[in-house]
């Protein structure tokens, strides 16, 4: 089993009140959501979605003082950080992950901004391990980019996040483009996190909608191939050449299945994108992580892991525990699926690359000191 | 071994005709007055490639740019589409992959293949 040093690209902070996100509201947004007398708040998180009948966290993650599971630190780092070589993680939010599904486009903005100077106050400031993704209002792209700026110099804002989808057009379509000239101009990886598409908007899945979490859950790669196969087929990497991606909880053996089919129809279609100027799959292998979580189960552990050699992902799988979901995957569980040549790689070093981080430095045993105190 | 094809003036502008020689299908095209010749034999799934639609290269700049080099001409083979530049025989997509190309040569009014050369053999 792997006990090195080790990078989780997908940890789930949470709040257990809205009064938490409120207080980092503007005035008259606060005034907006707040005192409504008998009514209760305007609602902060996107009210939609499919019951998962187990709820969506891991039993054992609810805090034992209380609260919600992600919402406290103790919890978290006892749970998480200390009960591995965490050198660092990456925080994804919770529901608030969803701002995009909102209708109200400044209203999602603000909370994005919200979220982003709550998860810097309430967050980064306990532990140097914690990291955040940036929240944006993806409606609103230009507002978007502005919040991606406001961060550039907080090297701890470490990516921007993407999860719903606002506009039903794939992630790749040049309405959302400021958001990723903002990106590449700080110098941030995007991250599209597994429900985009449609949490609370138009459908995730292709062919129709479904009726289950059991099937929207089982169909999240969907979302996320289209968005991988828009950002390539609109140009994104031949426009913004520095741009780097991540995709999150969509799993992985997918994607040479995809590719390749992705680089044949280019053969057959490449007069409807002469913009492209290169395989799709070599804009993939150039541009483009992939969390290892959930990390697919073949009843041979030969066949995913041949699966994604076929594409080198050995090279791009970035280690996620999606801690405290329901589904995560833990690190034992997961080095004993994948071969211990890779363990480095995908525990450590591919992260690294995708965040411009010195893996050896990271990976020293100094860099322990660094945990929190 | 050179096959002498026909004069000039049979040959249509943009336009394939497929003539037979040592044993191989090929296809001729004048394009804007140049001559380019093919095996008429996509490399993918064998398809007969110069049945295809002629055009010039497709280029993008930016996003959403469409840009022709009528300079080049490339055939895109009727079964799935793969395009070849004609006059190197490359996929557009990968240099490695190509179509056999022909060496073409006028004399005197006459369309000449040099078949059994390669182009570079063929270059004076």
């Amino acid at each position: 089993m792997y006990s090195g040093p080790i990078v989780d690209c997908d940890v789930h902070h949470a709040r257990n009140s809205d009064a938490e996100l409120i207080e980092f509201l503007p005035r008259g947004w606060r005034e907006y959501v707040t005192d409504r007398g008998r009514a209760g708040n305007v609602p902060l998180t996107v009210q939609d979605g499919f019951p998962n009948p187990h709820g969506f966290m891991r039993a054992d993650t609810y805090p034992e003082g209380g609260g919600e599971p992600g919402a406290d630190y103790p919890t978290m780092r006892a749970q998480l950080l200390d009960a591995s070589d965490v050198r660092r993680a990456i925080l994804t939010f919770g529901d608030d992950s969803h701002l995009a599904g909102h209708h109200n486009p400044y209203f999602a903005n603000e909370i994005a901004r919200a979220c982003n100077d709550w998860s810097i106050e309430r967050w980064l400031s306990r532990d140097p391990r914690l990291l955040s993704s940036i929240m944006v209002g993806s409606q609103l792209p230009e507002l978007a980019a502005a919040e991606i700026h406001r961060h550039a110099a907080n090297a701890r804002m470490v990516q921007v996040m993407l999860v719903d989808n606002p506009f039903g057009y794939g992630f790749g379509h040049p309405i959302f483009h400021p958001i990723y000239a903002a990106a590449e101009e700080t110098n941030r990886p995007v991250a599209i996190h597994g429900g985009a598409g449609g949490w609370a908007n138009p459908p995730s899945t292709g062919g129709g909608s479904v009726n289950t979490y059991f099937e929207t859950h089982t169909l999240w790669p969907q979302a996320i191939q289209t968005h991988v196969v828009s950002f390539i087929a609109h140009g994104v990497f031949e426009k913004y050449p520095k741009l780097r991606l991540i995709l999150i909880e969509g799993g992985s053996a997918w994607i040479p299945s995809l590719l390749w089919r992705f680089d044949t129809e280019f053969k057959g279609l490449r007069r409807e994108v002469p913009w492209l100027k290169r395989l799709p799959s070599e804009y993939f292998a150039e541009h483009v992580w992939v969390s290892s979580q959930p990390l697919e189960i073949s009843p041979k552990r030969e066949h995913v892991v041949e699966l994604l050699r076929s594409m080198h992902l050995e090279d791009k799988l970035c280690y996620a525990s999606d801690y405290p979901h329901w589904d995560a995957d833990e690190i034992d569980y997961l080095s004993s699926r994948l071969p211990a040549e890779w363990h480095r790689q995908v525990f450590l070093e591919n992260a690294c690359r995708l965040y411009g981080w010195n893996a050896e430095e990271l990976g020293r045993p100094a860099a322990a000191a660094e945990k929190a105190t | 071994m050179t096959y002498d094809v026909g004069p000039i003036s049979d040959f249509s502008e943009r336009r394939f005709r497929i003539v037979h020689a040592a044993g191989h299908e090929i296809g001729v095209l004048r394009w804007q007055d140049r001559f380019f010749a093919v095996h008429n034999r996509c490399p993918h799934q064998k398809g007969p490639l110069c049945l295809g639609v002629v055009s010039g290269r497709l280029h993008g700049g930016a996003p959403g740019s469409m840009e022709v080099d009528d300079e080049t001409p490339i055939i895109a083979c009727p079964w799935h589409g793969w395009e070849f530049d004609l006059e190197r025989g490359r996929a557009l997509w990968e240099e490695g992959y190509a179509v056999k190309v022909v060496p073409v040569r006028i004399q005197d009014g006459r369309v000449l293949l040099e078949v059994g050369r390669s182009a570079a053999e063929a270059s004076p």
